[in-house]
């Protein structure tokens, strides 16, 4: 019914990028007939029944402007609603408050057009205040939001104007590709309830795990019912949702989602096996091994779906050094910033062998930092990564390295060795760390594993830079390569192997700087694909981070539950929450 | 005086232990591209974490104070209002195991003591050395396969999912259903070392002169172990009842997390990790108070039931 068109205008006068769906016959309950309601083309189900999903930790807050913890953001996601959404299933993006959006040709302007006649969970009518208010408390700086500096852009805060009670307009200080996704992380809150504590300066105490449901609003298909400290958190349908089904019957079709905390892994794999909980994801590979032996016994079924877009990966210490203080690591940095010594390491590494003894073969070998998960941006020309310990040592005697009784040595004559540190709460990190060491060993490198306590490696790595080589990973919350600017360009702050650089150490991290902010103002999306693809390229073969692998999204769910399609992108399972429904055959519920 | 002293000694040791560690709550925002440093030091300037050590011991002192004790990071919200339902879920575990430990171990013990050198004592030896030497973490894995395997009892949780739906009785009984694990996770764990204090006490009771003498009156054998031996190896039993009051906050944390019970177990362990400050140095401080409180206990049972203790004290 409804069309979506391309991620990004292309410059052709006033652009009309969303089609509007037509305003739905039917009605949801409790949304007046006039209410501009979004039809889901997806299977229909029924109503009723309750979903049960076990949380690693305990929500921190439900309040969108600070939220940082995935259990909060699992659950915040159900609750609220944004102006247009990331489709995780296809990677793009879609209406959803707003019912269409315009780009103005020099792409520094979006115009978006809201649905009308919809109201918060507590009945409250929702329009073009409450977006101008949600985008004033993420960008007020005195809320410390995460999502503020997404909407910094050119330098300068997203301007937010509201031009009539629904249409809205945002005006960027220089052109943002896919600017359109930067409205998804933005929940939009209920100003009727919050300004006051937005006014007092107290927003980011609001709303915290205390709060009663009747102060708590939102648009997202479910709201709070009842909060247990330490034990569960149950929502309940929101009745002023505003998606209806094919049918035109109102969704969400479950009656309630209880979120249970359940703080390990193995717990909630025996909890799910136990049938208490309907749903689970992030599961290691090990476990889903554990938990696929019984799947028609138990009456679940598991989901492998390949690699997600965590990519891990070996980088060595490349910042500028106060030499007296590290002199062992600014000696051997000789070493590490030789791009055939990277390039030799990476060869000699056994990707193949990791994937299959860390993850039991769910896993993909990487050869740069976008994984085979991320459909839409993955260079598909670069050669997956193959061992090589002929090439490893062809480019190392290339290098001026030799070899002295099977150990290898650098022009000085000095042995060359080193030390990995990794997350000792990572066990598949530390496997891998492992695996590295064995087969550096084969080139003549001696090296040593030291896994660390996360925030004492993180320490290490960001400010105290006493490392001479790290086994990290990184998770990209979207697909886009905007979302890793932080990463590549050489300014940025998760720049790990070099951070604080005040312009760009070698050349190739210059054409990357390059590229990069010229994708961020490029329209065209095939242009931007070009430009991103010469970046993997650029990773590929200067390796300032030795991919690894990319662990496969694992998930399962109980028999019986229909429209399950888990995604890649974050929150695998619960991203379509409001179409799940129990099938008659379900015998749980 | 001597308490509060070791209750100031212990927060100043562990806020500046805890604050040695290296890291804190906002390292790991650090890895999250999308978030700029200077939001990660506008955060931490926010919750005073740019600040110098002993002005920040500062602000906690005068937070605890308030019974605030501390403010966490992660929640966004005083540290008080976070313990104390986790508090009362700890300690309806705790209590329960413990009474259950000291109700089994008494007895057992007693009995154990006037069976020397038979099977029994063979037998009860044997048992407590193993469970002694089993780690706990075995245990309760061992009891939590019990479950899986069974179906007999539940596998995690302190209450079922229709728990606020169900009557008054009901409830009731479905707490006490989730807490048969956990309990016999913790008496297990408990009652061995127990037992073998008691039988050590009451056999030492009963080789003493006047229980031998009492023995030489003609006095029934079960009269010289309930009226004679078993006050007098009350003494060291209640010197370590009031020790185990001490470990009442903590000795259920490692059952907590596995077991999933809504107590302090899973916020503490959680809280370390994440170097929230305040939300470990709270249930540090309370198990503190707590050995206080316990010892305190412990001398005045004591004198209640030692004469020697209330004459020496005139």
């Amino acid at each position: 019914m409804g069309a979506v068109a391309g991620m990004q205008a292309r410059g052709r006068g006033l652009l009309v990028v969303a089609v509007a769906l037509s305003a739905s016959t039917a009605l949801a309950q409790g949304a007046p007939s006039s209410a501009d309601l979004l039809r889901s083309e997806h299977e229909v189900g029924r109503a009723g029944g309750r979903l049960v999903f076990a949380l690693r930790s305990e929500p921190k807050t439900l309040n969108p402007v600070t939220a940082v913890d995935i259990p909060s953001k699992d659950v915040i996601g159900r609750l609220t609603a944004d102006l247009v959404h990331i489709d995780r299933q296809t990677q793009r993006t879609a209406p959803a408050l707003a019912k269409s959006w315009r780009v103005s040709p020099d792409g520094r302007h979006y115009t978006l057009e809201l649905r009308r006649g919809l109201r918060f969970s507590d009945g409250h009518p929702f329009d073009a205040d409450d977006v101008v208010f949600s985008f004033q408390c993420y960008l007020d700086e005195r809320n410390g939001s995460p999502q503020r500096d997404l909407l910094i852009v050119g330098g300068k805060p997203v301007v937010v104007r509201k031009l009539d009670a629904y249409r809205v307009a945002f005006d960027l200080e220089e052109p943002y590709a896919a600017a359109e996704r930067l409205f998804d992380a933005n929940a939009i809150l209920p100003r009727h309830l919050l300004e006051k504590a937005q006014q007092e300066g107290r927003l980011p105490q609001a709303w915290g795990l205390g709060t009663p449901p009747a102060e708590m609003a939102g648009l997202g298909p479910f709201r709070l019912k009842s909060y247990v400290p330490g034990d569960r958190l149950v929502l309940e349908r929101n009745p002023h949702y505003w998606k209806v089904d094919r049918a035109g019957r109102p969704l969400p079709y479950l009656d309630e989602i209880m979120f249970l905390l359940v703080p390990s892994e193995d717990a909630q794999v025996i909890r799910f096996k136990a049938g208490e909980t309907d749903l689970i994801s992030r599961l290691s590979a090990a476990n889903f091994t554990v938990l696929a032996r019984d799947q028609v016994a138990g009456r679940y079924r598991l989901e492998d779906l390949g690699p997600g877009l965590e990519y891990s990966f070996l980088f060595f210490n490349l910042n500028t050094l106060d030499a007296g203080k590290l002199a062992a690591v600014s000696r051997k940095q000789s070493w590490f910033s030789r791009t055939e010594f990277r390039q030799a390491v990476s060869a000699a590494l056994d990707r193949q062998g990791m994937a299959r003894l860390v993850y039991q073969g769910r896993g993909t070998p990487l050869a740069t930092h976008v994984t085979p998960g991320n459909k839409l941006w993955m260079n598909g020309t670069l050669p997956p990564p193959a061992r090589s310990l002929s090439g490893a040592r062809d480019r190392l005697g290339r290098a001026g390295f030799s070899w002295k009784d099977g150990t290898l040595q650098d022009g000085a004559g000095e042995a060359v060795e080193f030390t990995i540190i990794t997350n000792a709460s990572n066990a598949s990190r530390v496997q891998m760390a492992s695996i590295i060491q064995d087969d550096l060993r084969e080139l003549g490198l001696r090296v040593q594993v030291v896994p660390l306590e996360n925030r004492a490696l993180l320490d290490r790595v960001f400010h105290s830079h006493d490392y001479e080589a790290a086994l990290m990973a990184l998770t990209s919350e979207d697909v886009d390569p905007n979302s890793e600017m932080n990463v590549w360009i050489s300014s940025g702050p998760t720049h790990l192997w070099h951070l604080g650089e005040s312009r760009p150490a070698t050349p190739w991290e210059d054409e990357i700087d390059g590229l990069m902010h010229r994708q961020l103002v490029t329209l065209d999306a095939r242009e931007r694909k070009r430009l991103y693809d010469r970046v993997q390229a650029l990773v590929a073969e200067n390796l300032p981070l030795i991919p690894l692998i990319s662990p496969n999204v694992l998930v399962g769910a109980r028999e019986g539950l229909g429209n399950f399609r888990p995604a890649i992108l974050d929150p695998y399972v619960l991203w379509n929450a409001d179409e799940l429904f129990w099938l008659p055959s379900a015998d749980r519920r | 005086m001597h308490g509060l002293l070791l209750l100031a000694g212990v927060s100043l040791l562990s806020f500046v232990l805890v604050e040695l560690a290296p890291g804190d709550y906002f390292a790991e925002m650090r890895l999250d591209p999308r978030i700029s440093e200077a939001t990660v030091h506008a955060l931490r300037a926010r919750y005073g974490l740019d600040r110098p050590l002993p002005e920040r011991y500062g602000r906690w002192l005068a937070s605890l104070a308030k019974g605030e004790l501390g403010y966490s990071f992660a929640y966004g919200q005083p540290v008080g209002p976070l313990l104390w339902p986790r508090l009362r879920n700890t300690l309806l575990l705790t209590v329960t195991a413990t009474a259950l430990a000291w109700l089994l171990a008494v007895p057992l013990g007693t009995w154990w003591a006037t069976r020397r050198r038979g099977p029994a004592d063979a037998a009860l030896t044997g048992l407590t050395a193993m469970l002694l030497a089993l780690p706990d973490l075995v245990l309760v894995l061992g009891l939590l396969l019990l479950a899986v395997r069974t179906g007999w009892f539940p596998t995690g949780g302190m209450v079922s999912l229709g728990h606020e739906q169900m009557p008054w009785g009901a409830r009731v009984k479905d707490v006490a259903f989730h807490l048969v694990l956990p309990v016999a996770a913790l008496v297990l764990g408990i009652v061995p070392a127990l037992v073998r204090y008691v039988r050590a006490s009451v056999a030492d009771a009963l080789g003493a002169p006047f229980v031998r003498a009492a023995r030489a009156h003609g006095i029934p054998e079960r009269r010289v172990l309930f009226r004679h031996a078993l006050p007098a190896a009350a003494n060291p039993l209640v010197s370590l009842f009031g020790l185990s009051l001490a470990g009442l906050l903590s000795m259920s944390l490692l059952v907590e997390v596995v077991m999933s019970w809504p107590g302090l177990g899973p916020l503490f362990l959680e809280a370390i990790l994440a170097r929230d400050f305040h939300l470990v140095l709270g249930p540090v401080l309370a198990s503190t108070f707590l050995l206080l409180g316990g010892n305190l206990l412990a001398d005045l049972l004591l004198a209640a039931t030692d004469p020697r203790i209330r004459t020496e004290e005139r």
